[in-house]
């Protein structure tokens, strides 16, 4: 069942620059990689595919120096080297965006393109107006117009993104690895990365690429390693590969990706929002959510789609506007009263919003419910448990046991994580944001018959994605913003993804 | 992973540590073991009794352990070191308490032991230690009262009976430095003249002697003198008063006689200190304790002789000057 | 990695224990006085002090944040006692002014960081002049002494052969161990200390529960100061002087991690019985005081850096 390696290569092969053989890493409990070999050539943009937790981020912070590997070797051009840590495997030419952002909040996005290599002037000067020129010109070539003087702290999180690739790229390394480095970008930006990564790959530059959206990999890959529970499966051309079969070499199963859309049932209104403002980010945005309803939010990258689901969940305050939940006014001026009120929010960062890392699974799912697991402020252990792991059952968490600890999850089983939490809070009203940010297609799948299952169990929901078949494919009404207004309201029939775009842009 | 390591780590060092510091301490034949536990050794006061008593042990053939908390203030530290110290069972305990009553609890646990204890430089309190039943076997110090008032004739003398005086108090609460509080108020109430503007406390040191100081000149810049109830405040008002440039215009006057005290009244920066004798203190108490432990008996108040140094009779100062 | 916190001893407490029992060997076989059944009581008893200041201390930076008034606020409430007692009150209602004054300070820290916004540091350093010049004001910088019998007893009271203050000391971490592990207090402290924003958006009061953090820290430094009233017949406006060092230093080599969100009242109850057994040992075995100084020290910093740099890594591989 495990095809071979070697296929006909059509065009003459360009110089190996990496290989990697037999490489093995084990956590306590999980071997996350079981001899896989890599072999990267100059130039070539290689994709590394594989469900969650199948070790691609693993195997990748192996290369970076990051993870001392248990067994295995590693070549670059041919000659044997060891990776004592990150700052020898930079020095050896490989630059790395990892897939949890590795940003300092407080430093400009220009300190944190340069941080530790900050060009001179004089002795310990730093040249701050060549860094922010520098950062500035990078990031436009990704398509970011944002202020490189900015802290990175006030960036949303798919501009800390851009960051994190600017970043890599002035580090000029001749084998660049990418971790999700799209998971949070709208098409524009993606376009423009891929430009970019079409540049350096021209160079010569070798550029390997995990994502889980497939239709980039068709758009950009030359190359795909697929892996599977840390070994690998199968590596082909990604011209001629076919879809379906990738996506069962990952999962092993057979896989239907249409995103299936039942009939909407849509009952009492739930949510209504009328003139929503807020000084120079939102203006005058109104809408209804009811019962049953999934209302998608779309727009590029700044458009003010998270900012509504912060304003109407408490964390940011707004200066126009009423909410109301059932038909009567929601005094909401926080979280909790948010909570209180019947709205949950999943929000888009999960490391720095959603999850507390050093919490087991268990502990973070029951978190915003945990007062009513409680009597005279004595949690009862058996119900937090309970709780925990009938919403963890259907997302396929792949860990040991619930009693994890979370920072030890692969990306994509965080996020898995995120969600258990807020489908364990059962609450009337769910906005989400970037739901399913990092995970694979097949968890995708089944993310999908949950949030149709909480709609048809009466719950409204706001899917707020950048993916646009992900929007167009699930909702019921698709809301599009552009400049922190609704400039678009698209029945799920009649949207296409190209329509929601045109409005998108403004075209 | 790696956790498994650290105990094993962390036990390494720490016996490596242990076993370094007891083979330092070894040696302990059939002498007697006496403890001289101090209020701290961050005071050359204390440290000189240290060597007044080791030289007195040495040459009694006693093992002598010298112990004392890291702050001078610290009774419930200096409690716990006698606690210690019982367990270790030393023959005789030799204290000068931190605090005069807060040291009556660990005298009564001596006593349970059945461990003589001598005070040595600042009484215990007597209704305290009536009350709680307690024993100590003898007194050893100086009267400081009578030193204050040393002191204060000294200033009266010194001003002709006329003119303004601050004090820089100790640690409020504290027996010695009320004491010589006591005796130099007592002697400026007999000088109608004699007016104290300030009488603050600097805690014992020499820093914050020197704020105060500074303050009081501020407020008081037509001060004439002042007395600090032991030399390190002394010396940080005789900086503080250089540091105005107003040195040899005021009248300073300390407590202890430290060799730096004695230095300074060599120089004229100060003028006159009261010397205590720590070093015959701490001679006079380990002789008493190897008494007791012969079964003799001792002088319930062993009294320290007292005296003024001024310009004229700074005595042996070793150290030559070298300051500034 | 991190183990989950249900058990009671999990990877980092056995690592510091076994430095503990490290350390009485060692001073087993260095000195014939240490292993004895009174001095091993002895060593608890004095541990018991900085054991329960450090309790508090746990509380404070496991929410990720410090609190640098606690000396200060055992100096205010033993003298509030004090002057209460003096003033006339029943030595009951005295200590209950003392517990009282040591939990208003603690709530008092609580609102200045969490209403006003302060950062931790700032706030309880400026209760730590306060309640410390309040102190002073009140008894006028001498010592309150002389307290009936019944009252301390608190110290030297025992039960079955145990003192008082260990039996006390030991209730109080079974209390604070099970608030930590059992109850919703607990857990909102590990989650606010591991992610405040993350916990905000989740509907945690994090306000309240930060404040709790202080005010158990308070109260608990209240408690400790009625032992130290007792134990020394005496309130002392000068008590508890850099008490919140060495409080910080149990709960720091308990491996409780100074960044907030990890760590155990178990830890630092190993932590506090080290610095104990250090000291007493160090007594036992007539080392020099400064020669102590430079001792604890480096135990201090040998088992922060040991701990920290598992840690690192530990964190460094899972990112
Ligand atoms: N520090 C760690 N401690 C314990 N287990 C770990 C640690 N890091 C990763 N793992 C485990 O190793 C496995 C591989 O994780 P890895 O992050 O490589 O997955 P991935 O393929 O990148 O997944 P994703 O698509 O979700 O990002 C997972 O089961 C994960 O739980
Ligand atoms: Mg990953």
């Amino acid at each position: 069942m495990i095809p071979s390696a070697s296929e006909p290569h059509p065009r003459p092969p360009e110089p190996i620059v990496l290989r990697m053989f037999g490489i093995r890493k084990a956590f306590p409990g999980v071997v996350a990689l079981d001899g896989v070999d890599l072999e990267v050539r100059a130039g070539e943009v290689h994709v590394l595919l594989g469900e969650n937790g199948a070790g691609k981020s693993t195997l990748m912070k192996v290369l970076s120096g990051a993870h001392a590997m248990d067994a295995g070797r590693i070549e670059l051009a041919g000659s044997e080297v060891a990776i004592s840590g990150p700052r020898h495997a930079r020095d050896l030419g490989i630059g790395i965006i990892y897939q949890e952002l590795a940003l300092v909040p407080d430093l400009s996005a220009a300190e944190n393109v340069f941080l530790g290599r900050e060009p001179r002037r004089g002795p310990g000067l730093v040249d701050r107006g060549a860094m922010v020129a520098a950062s500035r010109r990078i990031l436009q070539t990704l398509g970011a117009s944002f202020d490189p003087g900015l802290p990175v702290r006030v960036l949303s999180i798919a501009q800390r993104q851009l960051v994190e690739v600017a970043r890599a790229l002035s580090l000029e390394a001749r084998i660049l690895v990418m971790d999700e480095p799209t998971s949070a970008l709208t098409e524009r930006e993606t376009g423009a990365l891929f430009a970019t990564i079409r540049r350096l790959t021209s160079q010569g530059v070798a550029v390997i690429y995990i994502s889980h959206r497939l239709d980039e990999i068709f758009e950009i890959g030359d190359r795909v390693t697929v892996l599977r529970d840390g070994r690998r499966v199968a590596t082909r051309e990604v011209d001629g590969a076919d879809r379906r079969e990738l996506v069962r070499l990952m999962a092993d199963r057979e896989i239907d990706e249409r995103v299936p859309r039942p009939a909407a049932r849509r009952g009492d209104e739930l949510l209504r929002v009328e003139g929503l403002g807020r000084h120079g980010v939102l203006h005058d945005v109104s809408f209804r959510v009811h019962a049953g309803e999934i209302v998608g939010f779309a727009g590029l990258l700044g458009s003010g789609r998270t900012e509504v689901a912060r304003a109407i969940f408490g964390i940011d305050p707004h200066d126009a506007g009423r909410v109301f939940m059932r038909g009567r006014p929601a005094r909401i001026s926080s979280p909790r009263d948010a909570i209180r009120a019947g709205i949950g929010l999943l929000t888009e960062d999960r490391k720095r919003q959603g999850l507390v890392l050093e919490l087991s699974i268990r502990e973070n799912i029951v978190l915003p419910v945990l007062g009513s697991m409680s009597r005279f402020g004595i949690v009862s252990r058996r119900m937090e448990r309970e709780r925990a792991s009938k919403h963890a059952a259907g997302l396929r968490i792949k860990t040991p046991s619930l009693e994890q600890v979370v920072l030890n999850l692969s990306g994509g089983n965080q996020q898995k994580v995120v969600l258990a939490k807020w489908l364990a809070c059962e609450v009337d009203v769910l906005i989400l944001d970037e739901p399913t940010r990092g995970i694979d297609v097949g968890s995708k799948q089944e993310v999908y018959q949950l949030i149709h299952r909480l709609a048809s169990e009466g719950v409204g929901i706001v899917l707020i994605s950048s993916e646009l078949p992900e929007i167009v494919g699930l909702a019921d009404r698709i809301l599009v913003m552009r400049a922190g207004r609704v400039v678009a309201e698209l029945s799920g029939d009649e949207a296409s993804q190209e329509s929601v775009l045109a409005h998108a842009v403004g075209a | 992973m790696t956790l498994r390591r650290r105990p094993v780590r962390i036990a390494a060092v720490l016996v490596g540590a242990c076993l370094g510091i007891a083979a330092c301490n070894r040696g302990d034949g059939g002498a007697p073991t006496v403890a001289l536990v101090l209020k701290t050794l961050n005071n050359p006061f204390f440290v000189e009794m240290e060597q007044g008593a080791r030289e007195a042990a040495d040459s009694l053939g006693i093992e002598l352990v010298v112990q004392a908390p890291e702050r001078e203030i610290d009774v419930e530290k200096q409690m716990q070191i006698v606690e210690n110290l019982l367990q270790r069972r030393v023959d005789a305990l030799l204290i000068t308490p931190s605090g005069s009553r807060e040291i009556v609890p660990a005298v009564v646990k001596a006593n349970e032991a059945a461990i003589p204890v001598v005070v040595v430089d600042t009484r215990v309190d007597a209704p305290a230690l009536e009350e709680a039943g307690a024993r100590i076997s003898s007194f050893i110090g100086s009267d400081n009262v009578d030193g204050g008032r040393m002191a204060g004739r000294f200033v009266a003398e010194r001003l002709g009976g006329q003119g303004r005086v601050a004090v820089l108090e100790g640690i409020p609460g504290h027996e010695t430095g009320d004491s010589r509080l006591t005796g130099f108020r007592e002697v400026l109430a007999e000088h109608p003249g004699l007016e104290i503007v300030s009488s603050q406390t600097a805690n014992w040191e020499r820093d914050q002697a020197f704020n105060v100081t500074q303050n009081v000149l501020q407020s008081h810049p037509d001060l004439d003198a002042i007395f600090a109830a032991n030399d390190v405040m002394a010396l940080g008002a005789v900086e503080a008063v250089a540091a105005a440039g107003r040195t040899g215009e005021i009248v300073i006057v300390g407590f202890d006689a430290q060799d730096d005290a004695r230095i300074a009244i060599r120089e004229e920066r100060m003028d006159a200190t009261i010397a205590q004798n720590p070093r015959e203190m701490g001679r006079l108490a380990v002789i008493s304790a190897d008494r007791l432990l012969r079964g003799e008996t001792v002088p319930a108040e062993q009294p320290v002789r007292i005296e003024l140094v001024t310009g004229q009779q700074t005595g042996a100062v070793e150290a030559p000057a070298r300051e500034e | 990695m991190a183990l989950p916190r249900t058990k009671l001893l999990h990877g980092r407490e056995v690592g510091t224990l076994a430095g503990l029992l490290a350390l009485c060997a060692a001073l087993w076989v260095a000195t014939p006085h240490f292993a004895t059944v009174s001095n091993l009581v002895n060593v608890v008893e004095q541990s018991a002090i900085i054991g329960i200041v450090a309790v508090g201390m746990t509380f404070v930076i496991l929410t990720g944040g410090i609190d640098l008034s606690v000396g200060s606020i055992v100096a205010l409430s033993g003298v509030a006692l004090g002057t209460a007692h003096e003033a006339g009150l029943p030595i009951a209602a005295a200590a209950a002014v003392g517990l009282t004054v040591g939990l208003a300070c603690g709530l008092g820290n609580g609102a200045l960081i969490t209403l006003g916004r302060l950062p931790p540091f700032i706030a309880t350093l400026g209760m730590m002049s306060v309640a410390r010049g309040i102190a002073l004001m009140l008894s006028d910088g001498r010592p309150i002494s002389g307290y009936p019998a019944s009252f301390r007893a608190l110290a030297t009271g025992h039960v079955l052969g145990i003192p008082f203050p260990v039996i006390l000391m030991l209730a109080i971490y079974a209390v604070a161990h099970f608030l930590l592990t059992r109850t919703l207090l607990g857990r909102y402290t590990y989650a606010i200390g591991g992610n405040e924003e993350a916990s905000a958006l989740s509907g945690i009061n994090v306000r309240a529960y930060k404040a709790a953090a202080y005010a158990i820290a308070g109260l608990l430094s209240a408690v400790t100061s009625m032992l130290l009233v007792a134990r020394l017949n005496s309130a002392q406006p000068i008590a508890g002087i850099m008490y919140e060092l060495d409080a910080i230093a149990a709960v720091v080599i308990g491996g409780t991690s100074l960044l907030g969100g990890s760590g155990t009242v178990i830890g630092t109850l190993i932590g506090a019985l080290i610095m104990g057994v250090l000291r007493n040992g160090l007594n036992l075995l007539g080392v020099s005081s400064y020669l102590q100084q430079v001792a604890i020290g480096s135990v201090i910093i040998v088992a922060v850096l040991v701990d920290m740099m598992l840690r690192r890594r530990a964190r460094r591989a899972a990112e």
